[in-house]
């Protein structure tokens, strides 16, 4: 059975695959794109975010077989160089610590910011609720949204 | 060096020994290409690529920038431009500490890499003189080139490169800190754009040609054995590779590999494995706490007793506090490629002590040890788990059982389960009063559990205790409480334990600075004045070895605490909360001076938050000030963790957290708001990655009584304790 779908932009078809292996392990280890996560493969961490038609989905819990036809956005694909507006705030703010968080942080925002363009706190504490960081950089990333939604006077 | 990162390590436990780092500038033998390559550090290519091996591990601590910019200062190059190299055990670092812990980066390379860099400058300057035929002192070291002064002629490092490497090594001469153009100063992650596009490389990203993914089946309760299996249902599933028992990590069980993690995880799920239960299997942490309470009540081993003898006195007061057993649950789970040909074993490995990972594999596989590399992975996080090389000996003896590189995983539940947990550490507080209900006299009695992941020698003595300052924040309690004993008892568990982001640090100063809090409104004296008085006499009381509580020191962070946190001034008021301050502070190993004052916010019905941490602190030299806001901010964080959130239990021989359920980590709405002020210090920089951890837990808990009036002595504090 094949599974077609657009990846960042081009489109894929795969023929192989389980239809119920999940996105992230398809991502992983059948494309060799691993800029998304392995955190915790129950939907609790975030480490795994990407957007399935824009909406920023948990790829660990998400069968291949459901993004038929649908619009798949990794972090990969969110610019060439690392120049997405998200992605230049993160380093404005010098967000990263271990970074293994961040790729689900940055699409989970991508997504907030594409909904609510000028977040308050209590929008991101509810939007970004489902991203864990160990290493402690919530109050870089809140920075950070505020400084992508142009708000740097809210940070 | 300092021992204590290390913790009762022997030649027996197979730890390495470190040779003095400032050794390791010498002469590496001229290579044909005649790059210039004096010492392990440092290379300069004729092309003019400056490259950098960085030699401590990076688990977000940002060694990958700090000490980047350590050889960069005395080298007079751009550190952002220069190519980095991942520690590795090869060879020509046989000599070169890797191993990653203690918070000692900063101070174990601050002499070492500057010197390396110093001397790769003069030998520079000197082969640019020598090509000019110009006096050297009319030359200086400037952006990668050598410039002659008195003419403006200038020379790039790469074209001195084959003539400084022919040159012997001169004495070195450091710059002095008024010279300083890069330490001290803000620099953000030279290697921030590697996170934020997903390029970072961490182990589980590792592709190599032929691998292949192994998930292991573990016991269900600590002990436990594999007694028979079955694989037939498992090997049907297409893509399923081969099956393996193991024993070589913490826990013994069976390996799956397959093409892939996912295919592996339905294997592992088809093994029908009968299990041997393990002697840990009726363990449960209520019964090993109420061990724990028992044991503080009688006499342990008397690590110290000192100070002025107390007159008899009928007042005393008395206060018990519990730290509950932790988790590290980094973001990245265990994981470990290998790869076994014969004779041969390369290891690719997020790990914290590359060193370790080597000799231990070695040993497993019967190998010399320089048959063996270890490439350490950017790690997901270490906080201390990945010192412990656990799941590198269990990928090792998987790929030794096969043909091809194996990728081991383990999945968040292994990772909770298996984890080595911090140890419970329950510590007791009696304190005699004379007058004004000063203390007079203190005992304090700690119990809680060795680190499993350090067995001893020799069965312990108070003096093998002493000699490794255990407890920490009990043995260097810095204050004058008159007579002083502090008494430590271990108390066997299964639980593995190992070190966690302050180690012994978070139950005696919980401990600690909660009960001086107690004292404080006991004799109705400010919390901060009280500890003032008890830092006098005003002197550097030495304990032993290079172990110095220097009380002035501390006293000054006390002072800047007050002014900075406006302690005095009252909390803004907000409608329907009641507000509170509370004060902590500590000294940690002698070097790092920290105070930090919480400010929180209780509704009525008990659910708080807090508002804000100010932390004041002297670590000596600052080196990077952005590096250091981002190291208190993080460990400040882990800290709260543990006081929101944290605390595991186990029951039936077998950790009851398993997942990130909401209540086991922080999220962006409990975060705090975190205020920074560094002292300015003249002395070496000291370590700054846990230092902060230890103080969260007491001031929040004392800020807790100011606003409620409700004493907490136990975590994590729930809205119900404050109601």
């Amino acid at each position: 059975m094949a599974i077609t779908f657009t990846l960042n932009g081009k489109s894929q078809t795969l023929t192989d695959v389980s239809p119920d292996m999940p996105l992230l392990w398809v991502l992983r280890d059948v494309l060799n794109m691993t800029g998304t996560k392995f955190g915790c493969g129950m939907a609790l961490c975030g480490a795994c975010t990407v957007h399935i038609n824009g909406e920023a989905t948990r790829s660990c819990v998400t069968p291949v077989s459901s993004v038929q036809g649908k619009k798949v956005m990794t972090i990969e694909g969110l610019s060439e160089d690392g120049s997405h507006p998200v992605q230049k705030a993160w380093i404005e703010e010098d967000v990263p610590q271990c970074g293994y968080c961040q790729s689900g942080q940055i699409m989970s925002a991508v997504a907030l910011l594409s909904k609510k363009p000028h977040p308050s706190d209590a929008d991101i504490d509810d939007a970004m609720r489902g991203n864990i960081c160990r290493c402690g950089t919530y109050q870089r990333i809140r920075k950070a949204i505020h400084r992508a939604a142009g708000d740097a006077a809210k940070a | 060096m300092r021992r204590r990162e290390f913790l009762k390590t022997s030649a027996a436990a197979g730890l390495c020994l470190f040779a003095d780092e400032s050794l390791v500038v010498t002469s590496l033998a001229a290579e044909q290409s005649k790059d210039f390559h004096p010492n392990v550090f440092i290379r300069v290519t004729l092309d003019n690529q400056i490259e950098f091996w960085v030699t401590r591990c990076e688990m977000g601590q940002g060694v990958r920038t700090l000490l980047p910019v350590l050889l960069a200062e005395e080298l007079f190059v751009d550190p952002r431009i220069v190519r980095l190299h991942q520690p590795a055990t090869l060879p020509e670092f046989k000599n070169v500490r890797l191993r990653t812990s203690g918070s000692s980066s900063a101070s174990t390379t601050w002499m070492p890499l500057r010197k390396a860099a110093a001397t790769a400058r003069e030998m520079l300057i000197t082969a640019a003189a020598r090509k000019w035929s110009a006096d050297p002192k009319d030359c200086k070291a400037q952006d990668g080139s050598v410039l002659h002064v008195p003419s403006g002629r200038r020379l790039t490092y790469g074209s001195l490169a084959s003539s400084a490497a022919s040159l012997p090594v001169p004495k070195v001469v450091l710059l002095c800190s008024n010279d300083f153009r890069l330490i001290g100063g803000r620099h953000r992650r030279i290697d921030g754009a590697e996170y934020i596009t997903g390029r970072a490389t961490y182990g589980l990203d590792l592709r190599l040609p032929g691998m292949k993914y192994a998930v292991v089946a573990k016991p269900p309760c600590f002990g436990g054995t594999p007694k028979s299996w079955n694989a037939d249902a498992a090997k049907k599933i297409p893509g399923v590779r081969d099956v393996v028992p193991v024993s070589a990590g913490y826990a013994a069980g069976v390996a799956v590999t397959a093409d892939s993690v996912w295919t592996a995880l339905r294997a592992r799920d088809a093994l029908q494995i009968l299990w041997e239960k393990g002697s840990g299997e009726t363990f449960t942490s209520d019964e090993h706490y109420q061990k724990l309470r028992a044991t503080t009540a009688k006499q342990g081993f008397i690590v110290r007793h000192d100070g002025q003898p107390a007159p008899p006195s009928s007042d005393t007061f008395e206060a018990f506090y519990e730290w509950p057993y932790q988790v590290h649950a980094p973001l990245e789970p265990m994981n470990c490629t290998a790869h076994v040909q014969a004779g041969t074993c390369e290891i690719w490995a997020p790990t914290q002590a590359p060193e370790e990972a080597q000799k231990k594999a070695a040993k497993l596989l019967g190998l010399p040890e320089e048959n063996v590399v270890v490439r350490v992975m950017v790690m997901g996080g270490g906080f201390g788990r990945r010192l412990f090389t656990d799941y590198v000996q269990e990928a090792v003896e998987i790929a030794k059982s096969v043909n091809y590189p194996v990728q081991l995983m383990w999945t968040r539940e292994d990772d909770m389960r298996y984890g080595h947990f911090n140890p419970a550490s329950f510590n007791r507080y009696v304190a005699k009063l004379g007058p004004n209900k000063r203390p007079v006299a203190l005992l304090h009695r700690c119990a809680t559990s060795d680190l499993s992941i350090y067995p001893p020698d020799t069965p312990p003595t108070a003096e093998s205790y002493a000699e490794d300052w255990t407890p920490w924040g009990g043995y260097d309690n810095p204050y004058n409480f008159g007579e002083l004993t502090v008494d430590y008892t271990s108390v066997a568990s299964p639980v593995p334990t190992g070190p966690w982001r302050s180690v012994e640090y978070p139950g005696t100063v919980f401990g600690r600075e909660c009960f001086l809090d107690e004292l404080a409104h006991n004799a109705s004296v400010d919390p901060i004045a009280l500890r003032l008085e008890l830092l006098r006499p005003s002197e550097v009381v030495a304990l032993r070895d290079d172990l110095k509580l220097d009380r002035p020191r501390l006293q000054c962070v006390l002072q800047a605490a007050r002014t900075v946190a406006g302690w005095d001034k009252p909390l803004p008021h907000i409608a329907g909360m009641r507000r509170g301050r509370g004060f902590a502070c500590n000294i940690y190993h002698g070097e790092t001076h920290m105070a930090q004052v919480a400010e929180v916010s209780v509704a009525q019905n008990g659910e708080f938050h807090v508002d804000r941490i100010v932390c004041i602190v002297d670590l000596g030299q600052p080196l990077n000030l952005l590096g250091i806001e981002g190291q208190i901010e993080s460990a400040i964080a882990w800290g709260l963790g543990a006081v929101l959130k944290g605390g595991v239990r186990f029951e039936k021989g077998q950790s009851q957290l398993t997942n990130f359920v909401d209540a086991s980590v922080l999220r962006i709405k409990d975060s705090t708001e975190v205020e920074v002020h560094v002292l300015p210090s003249a002395e070496p920089p000291s370590g700054l990655g846990e230092q902060p951890v230890p103080l969260v837990a007491p001031a929040v808990a004392n800020a807790l009584f100011a606003a409620t009036g409700k004493r907490i002595r136990r975590l994590p504090i729930a809205a119900a304790d404050l109601v």
